[in-house]
């Protein structure tokens, strides 16, 4: 208070001079608000009065009303140009509210002819009820031809009610790569407030997900407006000027069709994500996610039970596996772990550990998949025949630091840099992050099961396709792109996209010389694990992994295990081993071992791969570049 | 602590105004809602209610005279919120004016008009002298660059335009010499054709077509030729609560904030908008009283500056709705709907019946220590 009195108390008062020369600009102030007020009354006067009735018959008349003019949306094309989405028109069943009169008479006679209940049309326009008026409902999108011609026919009876063609999207080769693509649905009411989408009105399609989400303004053209003049019953009197729409641009996937068609058949059944890479460039050539859905669906409007079905808790089909599922890498890690133990000193090729299918460290003892053993493995037979005991030897050797390390810079734990949205990063444990989350120290176990992949790494399949396309291509990690250009609808290029090379591995041309000499081995040997994708023709090299989801001990307690207790199988793989042009990473939730299941996934993928490149078997490359038995033989 | 002679003074007819306008505002709004297809004047209502509980706490708990103080801090906060837009300021329609508080976005060159009555009454609350010559204005003039600056940088020319204006009330209030006043008037009339350069494309077109808006009725002389056939379709009674097809047919422009009067207009006719100016010149008229009586001289300069920065708002507004002004987007005080608006009206209404209810302790015979 003591404050108060000192400065506030204090303030000073007018003498009578300032107190009248204060009242003086006030009145002065009052007098010119008054002027300004008398001013706007007689604008007032002069705008309503004198010439209201002119005014009036201006907005009677009045005249301009605008009609957006929906630009066709950009097609999707595969790496040939054959056409994936394209445009086709949609007959959208449409009424004005302020138009009807009688609603009730009016839902009596539209329900037979939609074939829906009165309720169901009803809940259609109530949704809508706040919006601005005079602007069209749609009360049925994409109706049938049936439909139309009935009410075609009736439509001088039906007051307010209007058929709307508008462009949608076809699939001529039905739903290719959904997850990819994305799908086109009504935008929603947080949507339309977003910058992004201004302009944009209730009722619009817009791109939901994958390609059609992230290229939205690019294939969503610009609309165009056409302005009429018409009279005070809405008939149309002269058409002002017209800003023609501009159709959206069309995208080119470097995605080829014959053989993303054949992914989706392979992996028809499980569930799970394929990815296939050209090693050389980095662009995605198929890319799958299991089970699918049907991208159509979601434009002429979902029931509940669909919705249910979609968002299956098991198979999850709207998800993105192949970027956004996590799971062990199981063996496959050993890639990894193989070059990172050659190029650290570790192990040369010749070292060998014996395997005797048991593995001590302290009390607990850590098996080999094989219960008979591998007896003395070196690096070799360690890929080829998935030995776990020799990994375990060498992650003991490496210690936790140096596999964080390389798991690293084979891309693992970051994102892959693809041009879409909420990719996962994938995870690879650390002993500090342990500490943070669990407050446990490290265990050396913990080291081992991360030395074959299981434990707490986990990777996506788009991670794992770069990581074995990087080891094909001679040791370059690229960013994976998904388009080759995009085009006007003139034909002329807009862009083009090329996959930036990441990074680099740090192996050394030798080393990566012996892991891809043992990944040809792990399919062509005669005790490979992958040698279900061995083909007649064409060397293929790759690696199988088996992810457990549950603990051995509860695994054998099982006998007939559940599906989701059974293990994730994985294949990586690349061919022609020679001169990779194709990289392969085939992940199956829940179905069983790597070399059983995914194994024959992938080689229906190259099958289909080398089946396009030349038709003709007399064309296709031989498997005389080298000799197989021999393990010093350079590849 | 609580005196009877504190609800003597209290300014009902100001206070009946506001209540007015603010359920004019309402239902206006209600209308101009359903015209754009969105529910403003729900929130519009919370606002009314959160503003008018501020407004009545500002009257009671605070007095008028702390601000004197506080005024260094005042300024120091809304310069920085001002420069806190420039950084994370979210930008719509091309200017970046919103600050996001997650449940609302205020709009701090808003809450600028009100803080900057503030801080200049409080200058020349301190700076007291009969006359000021051009020299003497050089500190307050620096002291509201800054925030016009930063304003004008959004970019939102009509806003930095007011506070100048605000500055020039507040500047006749404090009386400027003749010849002060002359040099300044030579040096605005010379500085015109320079200024004319530094404007873009769209501020020049507004201003071209503010003086020949049928030259180009379907381009940026739209709005007002639409805002124009409004108001004068309402005729004497107006086409009646909800019907104006001006507002409900889309061919009017934002109808829930800048043109909010056009529809008023048009629904209520020439009787309705007389009433509601009317209700305006009640509420400025209490305020520019308040300001005369007020008996020392920072609640004369709080008390002027608050009316005339409502003044000036409701001016350029209507002005701009009838077509004798310029597009420029200046809210009208509690019709437009905008939170930031209603909130800096009302505290500027709160401010006003704060100075009026304690007009008593400088009477006669009260002790000032």
């Amino acid at each position: 208070m003591k404050f108060k009195v000192k400065t506030i108390w204090r303030v000073k008062r007018f003498d009578r001079l300032d107190q009248e020369a204060n009242k003086r600009r006030c009145d002065v102030a009052i007098l010119i608000m008054f002027l300004c007020v008398v001013t706007f009354c007689a604008r007032l006067w002069h705008l309503q009065i004198v010439q209201g009735e002119h005014f009036r018959e201006q907005s009677e008349r009045n005249r301009i009303r605008s009609v957006r003019l929906q630009p066709p949306r950009g097609k999707i094309l595969d790496r040939t140009g054959r056409l994936l989405a394209g445009v086709k028109p949609c007959f959208n069943v449409c009424l004005v509210r302020e138009d009807v009169g009688d609603m009730e008479a009016l839902l009596a006679k539209l329900s037979p002819l939609l074939g829906e209940t009165e309720a169901e049309i009803r809940t259609r326009l109530g949704s809508e009820h706040k919006g601005p008026k005079y602007v069209p409902i749609v009360i049925k999108r994409g109706a049938e031809w049936e439909t139309l011609s009935r009410i075609e026919s009736r439509l001088f009876n039906l007051p307010g009610v209007f058929i709307e063609v508008t462009p949608a999207r076809k699939y001529p080769y039905g739903s290719i790569a959904p997850h990819l693509l994305g799908y086109l649905g009504e935008i929603s009411r947080e949507d339309i407030v977003k910058e992004r989408y201004k302009g944009a009105r209730s009722g619009d399609l817009i791109g939901k997900c994958g390609i059609e989400e992230r290229y939205e303004n690019d294939l969503a053209g610009i609309k165009g407006q056409r302005r009429l003049e018409v009279d005070a019953g809405g008939r149309l009197v002269r058409v002002i000027d017209e800003k023609p729409p501009v159709p959206g641009k069309d995208l080119y996937l470097s995605i080829d069709l014959d053989l993303q068609q054949a992914s989706e058949e392979a992996m028809k059944g499980y569930v799970g994500a394929l990815v296939a890479l050209d090693p050389q460039t980095g662009r995605i050539l198929a890319l799958v996610s299991s089970p699918a859905f049907d991208p159509d669906a979601f434009a002429t409007g979902i029931n509940n039970e669909e919705w249910k079905a979609l968002n299956d808790p098991v198979s999850r089909p709207l998800q993105n596996k192949a970027l956004q599922g996590r799971y062990a890498p199981a063996s496959t890690f050993k890639i990894v772990m193989a070059a990172a133990a050659l190029q650290e000193g570790i192990v040369t090729k010749n070292t060998s550990f014996k395997c005797t299918s048991q593995f001590r460290l302290g009390r607990s003892v850590f098996r080999c998949w094989d219960w008979r053993g591998h007896g003395q493995t070196n690096l070799y037979k360690a890929l080829v025949e998935s030995c776990d005991i020799y990994f375990y030897q060498v992650g003991l050797k490496l210690g936790i630091k140096k596999i964080e390390k390389y798991a690293k810079a084979f891309g693992l734990g970051t994102k892959t840099g693809i041009d879409l949205p909420n990719e996962s990063r994938g995870f690879i444990a650390t002993p500090d992050w342990k500490l943070g989350r669990y407050n446990e120290p490290w265990q050396e176990g913990e080291t081992l099961i991360t030395a074959i992949g299981q434990g707490f790494t986990l990777a996506t399949p788009l991670q794992m396709a770069c990581l074995i396309a990087a080891v094909a291509n001679g040791g370059t990690l690229y960013s994976p792109v998904y388009l080759e250009k995009m085009t006007g609808p003139d034909g002329h290029i807009v862009a083009s996209f090329e996959s930036d090379p990441k990074d680099k591995l740090p192996i050394s041309e030798t080393n990566l010389r012996i892991i891809k000499r043992a990944l040809l081995g792990a399919v062509e040997d005669k005790k490979a694990t992958g040698k279900q994708c061995k083909l007649p023709d064409v060397h293929v090299a790759g690696k199988t992994g088996t992810a457990q989801v549950i603990g051995q001990a509860k695994r054998r307690q099982e006998k007939n295990l559940v599906w989701k207790h059974r293990d994730h199988a994985w294949f990586v793989a690349y061919a022609p081993a020679e001169r990779p042009e194709l990289a392969v990473a085939v992940l199956c939730e829940h179905a069983g071992h790597g070399g059983s299941v995914a194994a024959p996934i992938a080689r229906k993928v190259f099958e289909t791969w080398f089946q396009i490149q030349s038709p003709l078997p007399v064309l296709r490359p031989h498997k005389t570049a080298f000799n197989v038995n021999n393990t010093d033989d350079h590849v | 602590m609580f005196d009877r002679r504190f609800l003597e003074h209290f300014d009902w007819w100001l206070f009946l105004a506001v209540l007015l306008l603010m359920a004019i505002g309402f239902v206006n709004l209600n209308s101009g809602s359903a015209a754009t297809g969105y529910c403003f004047q729900w929130k519009q209502l919370q606002w009314y209610i959160a503003g008018t509980v501020l407004m009545l706490g500002l009257v009671v708990f605070f007095d008028y005279r702390l601000l004197t103080v506080y005024s260094v801090h005042i300024y120091l906060i809304m310069v920085f919120m001002l420069i806190l837009v420039v950084f994370i300021g979210k930008t719509v329609g091309g200017s970046q004016r919103w600050l996001s508080l997650g449940f609302m976005n205020i709009q701090p060159s808003e809450l600028a008009k009100i803080a900057t009555v503030i801080v200049l009454s409080s200058y020349f609350y301190h700076d007291d002298r009969p006359q000021y010559s051009l020299t003497d204005l050089w500190r307050p003039f620096l002291l509201m660059l800054v925030p016009i600056f930063l304003i004008y940088h959004q970019p939102d020319l009509g806003t930095a335009l007011f506070l100048v204006l605000i500055f020039a009330s507040l500047v006749y209030m404090a009386r400027l010499e003749w010849t002060s006043f002359l040099l300044l008037l030579g040096s605005v009339i010379a500085a015109f054709p320079v200024v004319w350069e530094f404007l873009k494309p769209y501020q020049r077109n507004r201003i071209i077509n503010f003086f020949s808006p049928e030259k180009d009725p379907l381009g940026a002389g739209y709005h007002i030729s639409q805002s124009k056939i409004a108001i004068g379709s309402g005729q004497i009674l107006g086409k009646g609560y909800m019907k104006g097809s001006q507002a409900h047919l889309n061919f009017l422009p934002e109808v829930h904030t800048d043109f909010a009067f056009a529809i008023w207009a048009e629904e209520w006719g020439w009787v309705g908008a007389v009433i509601l100016l009317g209700i305006f010149f009640l509420m400025l008229y209490r305020g520019f009283l308040i300001a005369s009586q007020s008996r020392e001289r920072f609640g004369a300069f709080l008390a002027f500056g608050v009316t005339a920065m409502l003044f000036w708002q409701v001016v350029i507004n209507i002005g701009m709705v009838m077509g004798l002004m310029p597009v420029v987007g200046i809210p009208l005080p509690l019709v437009s709907y905008g939170g930031s608006s209603v909130f800096t009206t009302l505290i500027g209404v709160g401010l006003l019946l704060n100075v009026r209810s304690r007009r008593f302790m400088f009477q006669k015979g009260t002790r000032t220590r």
